[in-house]
């Protein structure tokens, strides 16, 4: 009889624990034939990328692709049909998707070595003793926003290309062929999908160089997909990956000068960047590990170049609040009290928020969240590209303009300035002001709630829980916070006067 | 039974690291062959402290600074009651505290509160005897269950893993009339899931769930035990050993999470003294360390507590 009850619990309580968003291919809320004349952000139009004339659908050549079409087609199995439906017709989604994925693997912070000494990742030694990369959130953000530029250019390109040729997919001339995504008359030259595959396996390739087999495999995959799905024929995909590797190309260049390399710096540059944080202004941040991380956590990312920001310096918060003054003293009991009762409502805030080592860190939050409001509206590809496109470069520049503010300022944590105190989420390494997670929420809140007016309340309502989590978590000051929000929301401001006039809306 | 005259009960205090971890408190009342005559209960007191500074992260023992050295106190009230001669049941609640020695990197704070409840019923399903020695089969199940809402997925300071457990154990004793006796057990700890406080987790591969599949796992053990004094000191050395049957290893310098396969060995010891002059008052001492893991703690824990048997009806 217990064995009974046993087996009814255990089959009782199995849960479903989605590893993936479960969309499959949807009818689009709007199609965008004008989306080839949007502003791209790298490419200097939507026609710069040249492809061949595609052959009439009448030619033999064509026929004989489409023919090709339907002998994959019926040797499709189970598995190919399982990835038809995973990549879908809106892969801009899945390959973010597999990037948050990417971004948790490799957000492991390098530990001690036996002499108490760090050794840090190396993008020329990648499989080091600390992998490169470490996906920490300016790296993590970053990359996303290469991965979405060159997917919203991409986008921008190939729809240009689609509805100057026009030429839809093989059902088009032969009507047994099977249609497995959602007819959005959008025509099939070059493949979209491609495009995507294509430019995210290779920006993602040079972002995560130890996962390039891995992401080769999954190109193929989703290539593969591309044509089961009867949507489009082979040279329909060959013109998109030209399209992919062309703008990925673009963004990778962009990328190695963009000063990333040098956001880590050493000991000396780190030892005077703190010397003139005390010279202005008295105090000094302290990294409290055991052993002593010697450097924070790239003292320059304030100085990668910015998407959109004319000069970081504009961006920097104002001082913060000067340590030992009455609000100051204020702020001790408030987290004082936070950290002593700790309530079921403000762990669950904290550890909400946390996104920490391990996880996709706070821009892959908002990305997640960008997710969840594209497949709720509905939205075609290349708007799905813009959106992630101007969440990430926003955030990219909030990053860029929240560390240049914390290595300017080199304010302590509040660990450093109340005795014994204790926290229930890790200190980060690098200055308090102004708060990173503030500052990502932010600007993506603010993105976000450009794009969907309708779900802004709630959205902004997310990102100040998102900044006061850090409070909760005994983590931040409270002017870490505030200033970071409006931080956030600052830099996001230039981009939506960017995005309000690309042609999109 | 042969020492059913003792009206002893046995309890283990081993709990360790639930965390880095995972001997649940259920469980362990499940692994002895005394049973109590019916009629009769027995209540239990106890107190234990455990504490670890290498951890294993997947097969590799090391040291983490940041939480240094990480004890767990358990102070546990159980009680057994003899339904019938053959079939008893357990009721358990431990309440834990857990927090780094001081200095750490972390400045984690720790956490204190009550953990699992668990319930056990054993049953003495076979018995023979022999001009020499005796052999007893019984079979155990148990159920445990979170009764306060403490976050597993904050190791390795939570108190427990937050999920439903269900045991099965066989155990197998074997008494010779010189006093020693022998006695292996082994089951299967089905373990559900627990809910973390965040939308999202890595576990070899994204998550997009707070629910975390918790590893069941499969238990053994084996004991030598004696009576010696005149039938009033019971002692013990023991081995358990866990194996998670699924999950994920601890990743490089990162905390452990409830999905982590955890397996570990241990030795122990117990001892159980009888007053004469106060009947039905015992005492319990016992420890044990572990010796062999992955994704667990190399934990060494120490515990002694009351026993006090009576009978709730004639």
């Amino acid at each position: 009889m217990f064995s009974f009850v046993g087996l009814a619990l255990f089959y009782g309580c199995s849960r479903d624990l989605p590893t993936y968003q479960a969309y499959e291919s949807f009818s689009f809320s709007k199609s965008d034939p004008e989306g080839g004349t949007w502003k791209p952000i790298l490419l200097t139009s939507g026609s710069e990328i040249l492809i061949d004339q595609p052959q009439e659908i009448t030619s033999p050549e064509y026929l004989e692709e489409v023919s090709r079409v339907k002998v994959e087609q019926s040797k499709m199995s189970d598995e190919d049909r399982t990835q038809v439906s995973y990549w879908s017709n809106n892969p801009v989604i899945r390959w973010n998707e597999i990037t948050l994925g990417l971004i948790a693997k490799y957000n492991l912070i390098p530990g001690p070595n036996d002499d108490d000494s760090y050794t840090l990742p190396s993008a020329s030694n990648p499989d080091g003793k600390s992998k490169f990369p470490f996906a920490h959130p300016p790296y993590a953000v970053r990359a996303l926003s290469y991965l979405s530029v060159a997917q919203y250019d991409g986008m921008v390109a190939a729809c240009y290309q689609q509805y100057k040729h026009k030429r839809f997919g093989p059902s088009t001339v032969d009507n047994t062929i099977q249609q497995f995504y959602q007819d959005n008359e959008i025509p099939s030259y070059p493949s979209d999908g491609a495009v995507i595959a294509a430019a995210s396996r290779k920006v993602l390739s040079a972002m995560f160089p130890l996962e390039a087999e891995y992401l080769l495999n999954l190109q193929k995959l989703h290539l593969k997909s591309l044509l089961h799905s009867g949507a489009h024929v082979e040279s329909d995909i060959l013109a998109g990956i030209k399209i992919g590797e062309y703008i990925a190309d673009l963004a990778l260049k962009r990328a190695t000068g963009d000063g990333m390399n040098k956001a880590q710096v050493s000991k000396s540059v780190s030892d005077s960047i703190a010397k003139a944080g005390k010279d202005n202004f008295g105090w000094e941040w302290k990294n409290l590990e055991i052993p002593a991380r010697p450097v924070g956590l790239a003292p320059f990312f304030g100085n990668v170049k910015p998407w959109a920001m004319s000069d970081v310096k504009l961006f920097r918060s104002e001082p913060p609040v000067a340590i030992g003054s009455d609000e100051f003293i204020k702020d001790i009991a408030l987290l004082k009290d936070y950290a002593d009762n700790v309530t079921p409502e403000r762990r669950r805030i904290a550890n909400f928020w946390q996104d920490g080592i391990g996880t996709y860190t706070p821009p892959g939050h908002w990305n997640y969240f960008a997710t969840q409001l594209i497949i709720k509206y509905k939205i075609n590809p290349i708007r799905s590209a813009r959106i992630y496109a101007y969440l990430n470069m926003a955030m990219t520049d909030a990053g860029i303009a929240c560390w240049d503010t914390k290595y300017y300022y080199y304010y302590p944590r509040p660990i450093q300035m109340i005795d014994g105190f204790k926290t229930i989420l890790g200190t980060p390494n690098f200055p308090a002001y102004s708060s990173g997670h503030s500052v990502f929420s932010s600007a993506g809140a603010e993105i976000l709630g450009f794009i969907f007016p309708e779900e802004r309340v709630l959205l902004r309502s997310w990102a100040r829980e998102a900044a006061l989590s850090r409070l909760y978590g005994g983590i931040h000051w409270s002017w870490d916070a505030s200033a970071g929000t409006a931080q956030g929301a600052k830099v996001a401001d230039v981009f939506i006067d960017i995005a309000a006039k690309d042609g999109a809306d | 039974m042969k020492y059913i005259s003792f009206l002893q009960l046995k309890f283990q205090l081993l709990i360790t690291f639930s965390s880095l971890i995972v001997f649940s408190v259920s469980g362990q009342t499940t692994t002895d062959a005394i049973m109590m005559p019916e009629g009769s209960a027995c209540i239990f007191l106890g107190h234990s402290s455990g504490s670890f500074d290498h951890y294993w992260e997947g097969g590799t023992l090391r040291s983490n600074r940041t939480i240094a050295n990480v004890t767990r106190t358990n102070t546990n009230a159980e009680v057994a009651i003899g339904i019938t001669s053959r079939l008893n049941a357990y009721v358990g609640l431990p309440y834990i505290t857990t927090k780094s020695s001081e200095p750490n990197g972390g400045k984690f704070a720790g956490v204190s509160g009550f953990q699992d409840i668990s319930i056990t019923l054993k049953y003495l399903g076979f018995q023979k005897k022999w001009n020499k020695s005796e052999l007893s089969i019984l079979g155990s199940f148990g159920f445990s269950n979170p009764i306060t809402n403490y976050l597993s997925d904050y190791m390795p300071y939570n108190l427990g893993l937050g999920a439903t457990q269900l045991s099965y154990l066989a155990i197998v004793q074997y008494d010779l009339d010189c006093d020693v006796y022998f006695r292996t057990f082994g089951g299967y700890e089905w373990r559900g899931y627990t809910k973390a406080e965040r939308e999202y987790y890595y576990n070899n591969g994204n998550y997009f769930t707070p629910w975390m599949d918790v590893p069941s796992a499969v238990r053994f053990g084996g004991v030598i035990g004696a009576w010696v004094a005149d039938k009033t000191l019971q002692l013990e050395i023991n081995y358990n050993s866990l194996q998670s049957t699924s999950g994920d290893d601890i990743r490089s310098y990162a905390g452990p999470q409830p999905t982590n396969k955890v397996s570990m060995s241990s030795v122990g010891f117990f001892a159980h003294y009888f007053l004469n002059r106060v009947p039905g008052l015992g005492i319990i001492v016992q420890g044990n360390t572990v010796v062999s893991g992955q994704n667990t703690a190399k934990a060494s824990t120490l515990g002694a507590g009351i026993t006090y048997q009576f009978k709730y009806k004639k």
